[in-house]
């Protein structure tokens, strides 16, 4: 981290504009002098110098308009108004005023039963939108009864084998969802073509229904691990997906970019900022090579964005990222349009800082980064995790709590009752800036390796976070950063006493008779031609997403259509060096 | 420290099954080598088969196991059993990450000699893994151990 050691706050002395013999340099060196030295002198610092929790970067005991200058802020420049380039102070001209931002929460377990029911549940909480994840099997793109899968079905997410599947999970009322995220990104032509053929048989109006598509394979290689195939087939994988949304459901979301999963690899907001943006410019570079326009593809990228216990590094972190990607939007690309240059966010607490032991603690730590979020700017959506994540799939208490810490942030704090209230802080104008500068410097030195696939492929993204990730662990190893109840506060034993919720291990036993059933009721010699056709769509260029479709019509199985990708891409084996080791 | 210690301790690791999981096992890494360890990496999705027929294919003297999902109580004991099958009994099994207390006995019983759960520190890993080498090269000492010819790597 070489060139963020460089980047420590300029002292008020070098700052320019501000040399040492103005009144405020003058009176602030006679304030360090009288009256904080002396005090600092009987009481000295707790830490020297604190640092941020992340970035680690030192923070200075008092920011002035001082720091403003070092940096060279300017308000026109880098704030502007809200709804207006750059989108500094928030992308909707009215803050939240108008309208908070939907609430949402992560659901996925069991069979299609099992998940529909419990986002019924949600629902009835006041939740208007869903984010559905899968389970292992079918996000590395595996049928629950291979064997590499034993004990994974439907744990840690929703199975999915095939099209039925997918409709008894589907079973909703539609008319109180207005929004479902869905998460599997390696697998993504055959995820989508199940869901377009879901929503079709439940008879849902295709063009008043927003589903997002994460199709986020390029964070997966990074630091997610659940990759089928060699990077440069996943991108196009992942373009193809894109490409028919745009011309087909043009009112849907065909990417999100969920920054949040390099959060808890321990990337800075930094390596978030920059890795998260380059990785966004591959997918734009590939659809501007399919023939699209800058203004029309720009706004369907959308990010997912957690903050984490540091409040200042999570608030500025927002700011930056919607400056960040109007100024590359404007800048780089020739975006024309507010729309192309206005970022879209679903914003989250992160679970990383929630904690095994003493998890009723985890409810002040949400409460605390909603807050966060809340102050950096919402966007659109805003998920919480739950205090119970650690130690299992969350029970329902912990749904009602989740649910109603958004609400008392919306409606009992205040915070959004203006726009973008932190705007102006000396501390928060300065960080901001400093880490939009520093990111901006890391985004050069990735389009130097060739931009983020080729960053990928070195392992370059990889490895960086490695470092990060043992830096952080022997900060709190060595009690140099406190984490309540993991190295200060610690409860010696401790009883956990937090309902647990226990899936069923019938799930897994009756969703493999499920896919049996399936597979013997069905037209083998169609199934075989139509996987043939994927293959070819996979070999020959064409878009993978139809003749997925028509093959999980006819019943194909999620398996069996990523295998027919596989036996053409083939499959992505990393060394030590590509998984950051 | 003998002259035999100066062979670092090789160990592989690997995580089994579709867990990906993989900041607990990089910062493990990272970790044994700082304290001088030589670690190799075996991948992420790893079956027991694979994970046994690395170990002995690179001669290492431990394999590490990172688990923070299900199937350690069916996978763990069937690698257990290919290793002492497959002539790699004198190979150290440990394994790190979410382990329940109920399942323990039962893996201590099929043969891994020590469970890391969440949040150990990874200081105590490495003097686990030093004495347990020490004192094994102490064990080969009065033997006419030859020094360990290991295969060239990277």
């Amino acid at each position: 981290m070489s060139t963020i050691s460089k980047l420590v706050t300029p002292t008020p002395e070098t700052a320019p504009g501000d040399g040492a013999t103005s009144p405020l340099a003058q009176a602030r060196a006679s304030w360090e002098r009288e009256t904080r030295a002396p005090y600092v002198a009987a009481n000295p610092d707790r830490e020297t110098p604190p640092r941020s929790q992340a970035l680690r970067w030192p923070v200075e005991p008092l920011y002035t308009p001082a720091d403003l200058d070092a940096v060279g802020f300017d308000y026109l420049k880098d704030l502007g108004f809200p709804g207006q380039y750059p989108f500094t102070r928030g992308t909707n001209p009215n803050g939240h005023r108008s309208k908070l931002w939907t609430m949402t929460q992560v659901t996925g377990f069991g069979r299609g039963e099992d998940w529909s029911k419990r986002a019924r549940f949600m629902l009835e909480q006041g939740l208007q939108g869903l984010i559905l994840e899968y389970d292992l099997p079918t996000t590395n793109g595996y049928d629950s009864d291979d064997p590499l899968v034993e004990g994974e079905v439907g744990r840690a997410g929703l199975a999915i084998d095939s099209l039925q599947d997918l409709k008894r999970a589907l079973d909703l009322p539609f008319e109180r969802l207005r929004y479902l995220m869905s998460v599997c990104n390696a697998p993504q032509p055959v995820n989508l073509a199940m869901l377009i053929a879901a929503l079709e048989d439940k008879g849902v109006d295709l063009s008043k229904f927003g589903l997002t598509i994460v199709n986020g394979i390029l964070i997966e290689y990074t630091c997610v691990g659940r990759y089928i195939y060699p990077p440069v087939h996943g991108l196009r994988v992942a373009t193809d997906c894109m490409e028919y949304i745009i011309r087909h459901h043009p009112n849907w979301a065909p990417i999100s970019i969920i920054s949040a999963q390099l959060q808890p690899a321990k990337a800075t907001p930094v390596q978030e900022l920059a890795f998260s943006l380059t990785i966004a410019m591959a997918y734009i570079d590939a659809l501007l090579a399919r023939g699209f326009g800058i203004d029309e593809v720009a706004p369907y990228f959308h990010f997912v964005i957690n903050v984490d216990m540091d409040f200042f590094e999570g608030i500025c972190k927002l700011r930056a990222f919607r400056k960040m990607w109007a100024r590359l939007m404007k800048e780089r690309y020739g975006a024309t349009t507010p729309e192309a240059m206005r970022i879209r966010t679903l914003t989250s607490p992160t679970t990383t800082a929630l904690t095994l032991q003493q998890p009723l603690n985890n409810i002040g730590r949400l409460a605390i980064m909603a807050t966060a979020c809340a102050l950096g700017g919402a966007g659109e959506t805003m998920s919480t995790p739950l205090h119970d994540e650690a130690h299992s799939l969350p029970a329902e208490q912990a749904i009602r709590v989740g649910a109603a810490i958004q609400h008392l942030v919306a409606h009992e704090t205040g915070v959004v009752d203006t726009i973008d209230p932190l705007a102006g802080s000396y501390y928060v104008e300065s960080l901001t800036r400093r880490i939009e500068d520093a990111a901006t410097e890391e985004i050069a030195r990735i389009d130097k390796l060739g931009g983020a696939l080729k960053a990928i492929e070195t392992g370059y993204f990889q490895r960086a976070l490695g470092r990060e990730q043992y830096e952080r662990n022997r900060e709190i190893e060595q009690g140099r950063r406190k984490w309540v109840g993991v190295n200060h506060l610690v409860l010696p034993d401790e009883k956990r006493e937090i309902k647990i919720f226990r899936l069923d291990e019938r799930v897994e036993i009756e969703q493999i008779a499920r896919l049996r059933e399936l597979r013997a009721h069905r037209d083998e010699a169609q199934v075989a031609r139509l996987l043939e056709a994927v293959r070819e769509a996979a070999r020959g260029g064409a878009n993978l997403v139809p003749p997925c479709m028509a093959a999980v019509r006819a019943d194909a199985t999620h398996g069996e259509l990523c295998n027919a990708m596989r036996d053409v891409f083939g499959v992505h084996k990393p060394d030590s060096q590509l998984a950051g080791m | 420290m003998t002259a035999k210690s100066s062979r670092p301790l090789r160990i592989l690791l690997a995580k089994l099954g579709l867990d990906t999981h993989t900041v607990g096992i990089t910062v493990v890494a990272h970790a044994l080598r700082e304290a001088g360890m030589e670690v190799i990496f075996a991948g992420l999705k790893q079956t027991p088969e694979m994970v046994v027929s690395a170990a002995i294919q690179e001669d290492v003297d431990v394999i590490g196991i990172s688990s923070l999902s299900a199937g350690h109580t069916r996978s763990l004991p069937r690698l257990a059993r290919l290793l002492r099958e497959q002539g790699g009994a004198d190979k150290l099994l440990i394994v790190g990450g979410v382990i329940p207390e109920e399942d323990q006995p039962l893996l201590e019983a099929a043969g891994v000699a020590r469970i890391f759960t969440m949040g150990t520190d990874t200081r105590e890993i490495a003097r686990y893994l030093n004495d347990w080498w020490l004192a094994r090269l102490a064990r080969a000492e009065p033997a006419t151990r030859t020094e360990p010819s290991a295969p060239p790597r990277q």
